[in-house]
């Protein structure tokens, strides 16, 4: 026996040990086919896997369903350390369908974790195998295919028995693949029966998986631009995650900084440069400062990053906000300068003030504008137009937004 | 079938039948409810399954609404004044639950009448089973056939499909009644239609109409003019008929019987149809088998695969009219025990129905009494006589059309029926006479042509490109027809095999030999559309639920010669005469197999050549029994009832006209490698097939052509290549003709293209010309459907206007996208040298101002936006303007001068906008110095958003009536 058969024949028995014994720790490195470094058992099989290699004999002593699980993974890492991703992923998925069986008659959740990492590296797999199949001008669909794989994993695990915790980490798989394919509407089903399904409490998942889970319905209400919901979600991430995982609190911080801004909070600026998100430094001093002009500097400037991550359209609403500080703003110099009239603010005033940010709007838009301020109640008061004036309450005439949308 | 029953109730009445009426009828009649049983057992079954489907599908519980439309054209059908049928519902319940109760009856005639015409109703008995299986069956199978049937209809149908496939369309609401009607009886619809507004000009077309639909195949040039005019003439009716295709989808019927049995307050339907859902396997599928697979499968052999459709819809006639003969083959026999042969009893039937005083027994009245004995004496058999006699004799009528008239001269033809009854005119000279007079199986083969023939007499006038070799066409035909009539082969002679003649100067490659689906386009027809042939079933894949068909299908032989015997045996035909096995079943299957009995003729024998067109019949018999036995034989039938089965569902778009045009072609090039590959893997799927072998190259010259969905493999003689299609677009562009004509001819344009693979700068000009001209008439979703193949094609780099249409897709999305998902994810797939590009940046500032709010913005974008962007800005204007005067109403005070408004808000003047101001609830005071002031505080109140005067209930003003009614080509 040579060495090469060795290690296989010492990886296989390792694996069948592992899967026999029910040992999900000890199987669990040994299926994570991308994980970087691999496990030293995975190793090295890896690097003494060769193509015309027959292994077949190892797995005599097995029952079938083993058997043919040992040996699609086998396929599969060799596939895989030989750069052939597309090859590797289907090789795997076949192995995890024959897991995925098993798994189903299995009692326990000792398999639990082994799961995750397949459902994590079908993912990851997939995705590199879309990459690959890509540059070579074809269709790349496996990621598609891991979706659906996932939704056969989840519907295993949504049973009564003590499976039905891993039901969420699946799912924030599933919503990783969707979020990036672009397919997020798919999401709406699996969110429905995680939240209504009477055999999930929410409150017995894993904290990480519900951390995950909260990170991305959060970005889902974004874009539906629940702002007060999508809050609610992502802060609920923000307490829960933890806090040495800074990239994932950057991520967290990345939508809820534009949700709270559209609700009138405003972050530190240092909470920015913590979090590395420099983006929003200008935004947020446009709100301040009632700048409109850096507010569409800052859109313009991070314009595909907003885009790409979908809260352009978030930043662009903050608007408003900007013109009603900018209001505040003429509205506290002329109270300066006579008290007495400064609720009257000439529509002459504004414009100029806009033609001093460079804006170029004349008087009927400007006018457009106070309506629209006065109509989503971010200022309080009233338009003549016969004489071109807002005339402003003399209560309260800019209310604050204190953590409700504008326009409620 | 349903249509045709209908129709041809609504011939005699209307048309030539008032006179008869009151013979027949009244006879028939023992309440007019049984002729409106009859009339409906085959047409209301049938459509009320597609009437619901539609009505359900539009979401309008237009049952009833269906139901009054049938009930009006049957009491029409029955001028005779019997206005108790008319009434409602209730007398048709009426009719059902007599139905049922007669099924009851141990007489195995009544079983099998009740079974075949109440089919759906519930059948106690094995045999009743059986049939009603079996009817279920054909209904299965034939409902895209009853549009076949229609023929003449089809045409029509499909182009009623090509124009309202896009979705909307159908679906729409207005139109369910006439669908409705449509459905119950194609023919009828149409005539109906007809008949409100031109009734008596119209009589004729119709009449002439169902006859071709009989004659199925007949390629009759007078029929085919008849057809065309009124397709053309109806765009109502293609709408109705589109409606009926769609209900036809076997899966749909289904659908729709269960929901309309659930939901539906009217009890007809209920019965019959939850009966047909349970009955579908027969139990006793063996005696069913049998019989259908004479008649089906004979057609079959004959015809090639490309005759499968025609086959099919010949048999569905069959099955459908099996009501008219099983209640007449029965008395025939009865009667004439020794001397009816098939054709015979065809024969008589035609007379009989025609009237036609030479007939002895075939007399409408002689009949009737005859099966009254014979048959129950159910209520309900009357009106299945009354249904019968009309079904039967114009599919024959028509079929005699077909042949001697319409060759030679449609118009006398026409004239004919329109003095005599409908089918009298129809049988016309030479062939009825002879028939009626006639026992001899030679005599009635003159009388009636044996579907394969009309087929045959089909294929070769599909082949025909012109006038000219129409003419040619005509005159050979005649010659072979007269041989054949005289030497007594007509019905022994396989027509289906028989190769067509050379034409002259035609371009004989086209002409297919196998049998075609396509019918003969007609010299007449002036619309140059030739008529439809029904296409789908080969292309579906193949269907389980049809076990009986395919039995049929297998057992074709022995069920034919069980028939035959029965009926035949003693008689001269010794053709018809098969071994003598089976014993009297029920009269309803008797009446099938003589049914069937024309088909057999066609199928029978391999004959290829012209010469063997003197065959004696026995050898026709030998051959055709060996072609049956074949298990190749077999398995191709199965395969193919398979497929139609199934494409039954898919048929709404089926038939072109225009493909039919070519004609011949495409058997060769599309038929045979599907055929091919059915035998070679009978389960092939649509999506296993190798379509990259059927990339077409075309060789049609026109430049017009109508669109119709494909469903089959497209005939490379009815696409043009490019060059063509390029004329074809700049007669389009240069057309002065309305948009509904031109969206046709694009979408034609582009299916040429699409089935030729063609994708260059010259495809994205044409879909960049049908978005611009969609977008100009306001039609969205075929803007869309453009839009979203320019995208894929500008994606393979082929040039066009990209960034205009990157701007369309950007006003588009703002409008569509419910989440800002999609319109970020759209301006994120927007590249930095399109966002420099003038129609981008305007789309892009429109979408701001939109999310904004900012109504000042939108309203100075829209008066400078560029190409055709303000067509798509119009659809936010309305709710721009809205939430401006919210806006306004709420933040201005005390007024705001209109004028002001009005110039905001891009009105074109002061009252325009007043006008607007008060349609939406503002409140307008007059200013002293005489200017309109909006009272802002009052407005803000008072805001309403009013029902959009255009409103209708399918949501698309487009498809509103008087449009379809004003529209002409």
């Amino acid at each position: 026996m040579s060495e090469a058969q060795r290690s296989v024949a010492e990886f296989i028995r390792r694996f069948s040990d592992a899967y026999i014994l029910q040992d999900g720790p000890f199987l669990t490195p040994l299926i994570a086919v991308s994980s970087c470094p691999p496990s030293p058992a995975l190793f090295s099989v890896a690097n003494s896997l060769s193509p015309n290699q027959d292994w077949g004999r190892f797995l005599k002593p097995f029952d079938a369903q083993l058997g043919e699980i040992v040996n699609h993974h086998l396929r599969a890492i060799q596939f895989f350390y030989s750069g052939r991703y597309a090859d590797a992923y289907s090789a795997f998925e076949k192995s995890a369908n024959v897991f995925l069986q098993e798994f189903r008659n299995w009692e326990t959740a000792w398999a639990l974790q082994p799961l995750y990492t397949i459902a994590y590296e079908i993912r990851v797999l997939a995705e590199k195998a879309d990459q690959e199949l890509a540059s070579h001008g074809k269709n790349p669909e496996k990621l598609k295919g891991a979706g659906s794989f996932l939704m056969k994993v989840f519907g295993a695990l949504a049973t009564k028995g003590p499976k039905r915790v891993g039901a969420l980490h699946v799912t924030c798989q599933l919503f990783k693949i969707y979020f990036k394919l672009g397919t997020v509407h798919l999401c709406r089903s699996v969110i429905r029966s995680i939240e209504t399904a009477r055999i999930f409490d929410f409150e017995e998942f894993p904290l990480r998986d519900k951390v995950t889970y909260m990170y991305y319905t959060g970005r889902l209400e974004v874009y539906n631009e629940n702002f007060l919901a999508a809050d609610q979600k992502l802060t609920y991430a923000l307490t829960h995650c933890n806090p040495k995982r800074t990239s994932n609190i950057r991520m967290i911080v990345k939508y809820l900084v534009p949700v709270k801004l559209s609700l009138g909070i405003l972050p530190k600026e240092s909470l920015l440069e913590r979090c590395n998100l420099p983006e929003y430094l200008n935004a947020v001093q446009a709100l301040k400062r009632g700048d409109i002009r850096l507010l569409r500097r800052a859109l313009s400037e991070h314009e595909d990053r907003f885009l790409k991550s979908g809260v352009y359209l978030v930043i662009e609403k903050l608007e408003l906000q900007v013109y009603q500080r900018m209001m505040k703003k003429i509205y506290m110099l002329q109270k300066l300068k006579d008290p007495a009239k400064a609720h009257q603010v000439k529509m002459e005033v504004v414009v100029k003030a806009s033609r001093w940010l460079e804006m170029d709007m004349d008087i009927d838009e400007v006018e457009c504008i106070m309506a629209i301020l006065i109509y989503k109640n971010l200022m309080k008061g009233y338009f003549a137009h016969k004489s071109k004036v807002v005339v402003l309450s003399k209560q309260d005439p800019f209310p604050k937004l204190n953590g409700k949308p504008v326009g409620d | 079938m349903d249509l045709e029953s209908n129709s041809v109730e609504k011939q005699q009445t209307e048309g030539g039948g008032q006179e008869h009426h009151p013979s027949m009828y009244p006879s028939a009649m023992p309440g007019h409810q049984p002729g409106i049983l009859a009339a409906r057992p085959a047409t209301v079954e049938w459509n009320y399954p597609r009437a619901n489907a539609s009505s359900l599908e539009n979401g309008i519980p237009s049952i009833s609404g269906y139901h009054d439309d049938q009930r009006t054209k049957d009491p029409a059908a029955f001028q005779d004044g019997k206005s108790a049928l008319s009434s409602t519902g209730a007398s048709t319940t009426h009719d059902y639950s007599a139905y049922i109760n007669n099924q009851n009856p141990a007489d195995p005639y009544s079983h099998a009448y009740q079974s075949q015409y109440y089919n759906y109703q519930h059948s106690t008995t094995d045999s009743s089973h059986q049939q009603v299986g079996i009817v279920q069956d054909t209904g299965a199978t034939y409902q895209p056939l009853s549009s076949f049937q229609n023929a003449s209809s089809y045409p029509q149908t499909n182009y009623s499909s090509t124009y309202y496939n896009p979705g909307d369309y159908q679906t729409t609401a207005g139109y369910q009644p006439q669908a409705a009607g449509y459905q119950s009886s194609d023919y009828t619809q149409q005539t109906n239609a007809w008949n409100n507004g031109n009734y008596a000009s119209h009589q004729y077309s119709a009449y002439s109409v169902p006859d071709a639909n009989a004659a199925q195949y007949s390629s009759s040039p007078a029929v085919d003019a008849t057809h065309y005019q009124q397709q053309y003439g109806q765009w109502p009716g293609y709408y109705n008929q589109t409606a009926p295709d769609v209900m036809c989808a076997p899966g749909t019927e289904h659908m729709a019987r269960s929901s309309v049995s659930g939901g539906s307050s009217l009890p007809d339907l209920n019965q019959g149809y939850p009966a047909k859902s349970n009955q579908p396997p027969p139990p006793g599928t063996t005696s069913w088998r049998q019989d259908p697979p004479a008649s089906s499968s004979p057609y079959f052999q004959g015809k090639d695969v490309a005759g499968f459709s025609q086959t099919n819809d010949w048999q569905n006639r069959p099955l459908v009219f099996g009501n008219t003969p099983r209640a007449q083959a029965p008395p025939h026999f009865q009667q004439t025990l020794g001397s009816p042969t098939f054709v015979s009893v065809d024969e008589q039937r035609k007379t009989g129905y025609a009237k036609s005083p030479k007939m002895p027994f075939t007399p409408p009245g002689q009949v009737r009494p005859n099966f009254r004995p014979a048959l129950n004496p159910l209520p309900t058999l009357e009106g299945l006589r009354g249904s019968k006699f009309q079904i039967p004799t114009n599919p024959r009528i028509a079929t005699n059309l077909a042949f001697s008239v319409s060759k030679t001269d449609k118009e006398s033809a026409e004239k004919d029926a329109s003095i005599a009854p409908a089918y009298i005119n129809v049988s016309v000279p030479s062939s009825t006479g002879e028939g009626t007079s006639h026992d001899s199986s030679q005599s009635l083969a003159k009388g009636a042509f044996p579907p394969s023939l009309r087929a045959y007499v089909e294929r070769s006038f599909a082949r025909c490109k012109d006038d000219a070799q129409r003419l040619s066409n005509q005159n050979i035909l005649k010659e072979i027809i007269t041989k054949a009539t005289a030497d007594g082969t007509l019905f022994t002679q396989d027509w289906d095999t028989e190769p067509l003649f050379t034409l002259p100067a035609t371009s004989a490659d086209n002409v297919s030999k196998g049998p075609q689906i396509s019918f003969s386009l007609l010299s007449l027809n002036k619309l140059k559309r030739s008529p439809s042939r029904r296409a789908k079933s080969r292309w579906e894949p193949v269907v389980e639920e049809k076990p009986p068909v395919l039995t049929t299908n297998l057992n074709p032989v022995a069920s034919d010669s069980t028939i035959l015997n029965r009926f035949t045996p003693k008689t001269a035909e010794a053709k018809f005469a098969m071994p003598p096995s089976s014993t009297f079943r029920s009269p309803r299957k008797q009446a099938k197999k003589t049914r069937f009995s024309d088909p057999y003729p066609v199928q029978n024998g391999g004959v290829s050549s012209d010469s063997d067109k003197d065959q004696e019949l026995t050898k026709l018999l030998s051959g055709a029994i060996s072609m049956v036995d074949s298990p190749e034989e077999r398995r191709k039938r199965e395969h193919r009832s398979k497929r139609f089965e199934k494409s039954q569902e898919g048929k709404a778009g089926g038939h072109k006209n225009k493909a039919f045009r070519a004609g011949g072609g495409r058997n060769k090039k599309s038929k045979i490698p599907f055929t091919a590959k059915f035998d070679d893997a009978p389960r092939l799927a649509v999506e296993d097939m190798d379509w990259d072998s059927f990339t077409v190259r075309g060789t049609c010259q026109e430049i017009e052509k109508r669109y119709l969905r494909l469903t089959s493999a497209p005939d490379p003689s009815t696409v043009r290549p490019e060059g063509v299609l390029e004329k074809a677009l700049a007669l389009v562009q240069s057309t002065p003709k309305n948009y509904l004509y031109k969206c046709d001819q694009l979408k034609s344009i582009r299916q040429d293209l699409t089935v030729q693979r063609i994708r260059n700068e010259f495809t994205v000009k044409v879909y960049e010309t049908h978005a611009r001209l969609a977008l100009e008439a306001g039609d969205l979703p075929e803007f869309n459907q453009c839009q979203s193949q320019l995208k894929t094609l500008y994606g393979e780099g082929i040039n066009g206007c990209h960034f205009e249409f990157a701007a369309y897709n950007l006003l588009c999305v703002i409008r569509h996208s419910s989440t800002n998902r999609e319109l970020v994810a759209s301006m994120a797939r927007l590249t930095p040298v399109a966002k420099r590009d003038e129609a981008v940046k305007h789309a892009l500032q429109v979408r701001a101002a939109v999310t904004a709010g900012n109504y000042v913005l939108f309203f100075r974008l829209y008066k400078k936006a560029p190409n055709l962007s303000p067509c798509l800005m119009d659809l936010y204007v309305e709710k721009m303007r809205f939430e401006a005067i919210k806006c306004m109403s709420k933040s201005y005070r005390p007024t705001v001068p209109v004028s002001f408004v009005s110039q905001i808000l891009g009105f074109s003047d002061g009252e325009d906008c007043a006008d607007w101001l008060r349609a939406h609830g503002a409140a307008i005071t007059a200013h002293a110095d005489g200017n309109l002031l909006v009272d802002s505080k009052a407005t803000a109140a008072g805001l309403y958003m009013p029902e959009p005067d255009d409103a209708v209930p399918h949501g698309d003003s487009n498809l509103a009536v008087d449009d379809f009614f004003t529209a002409k080509f």
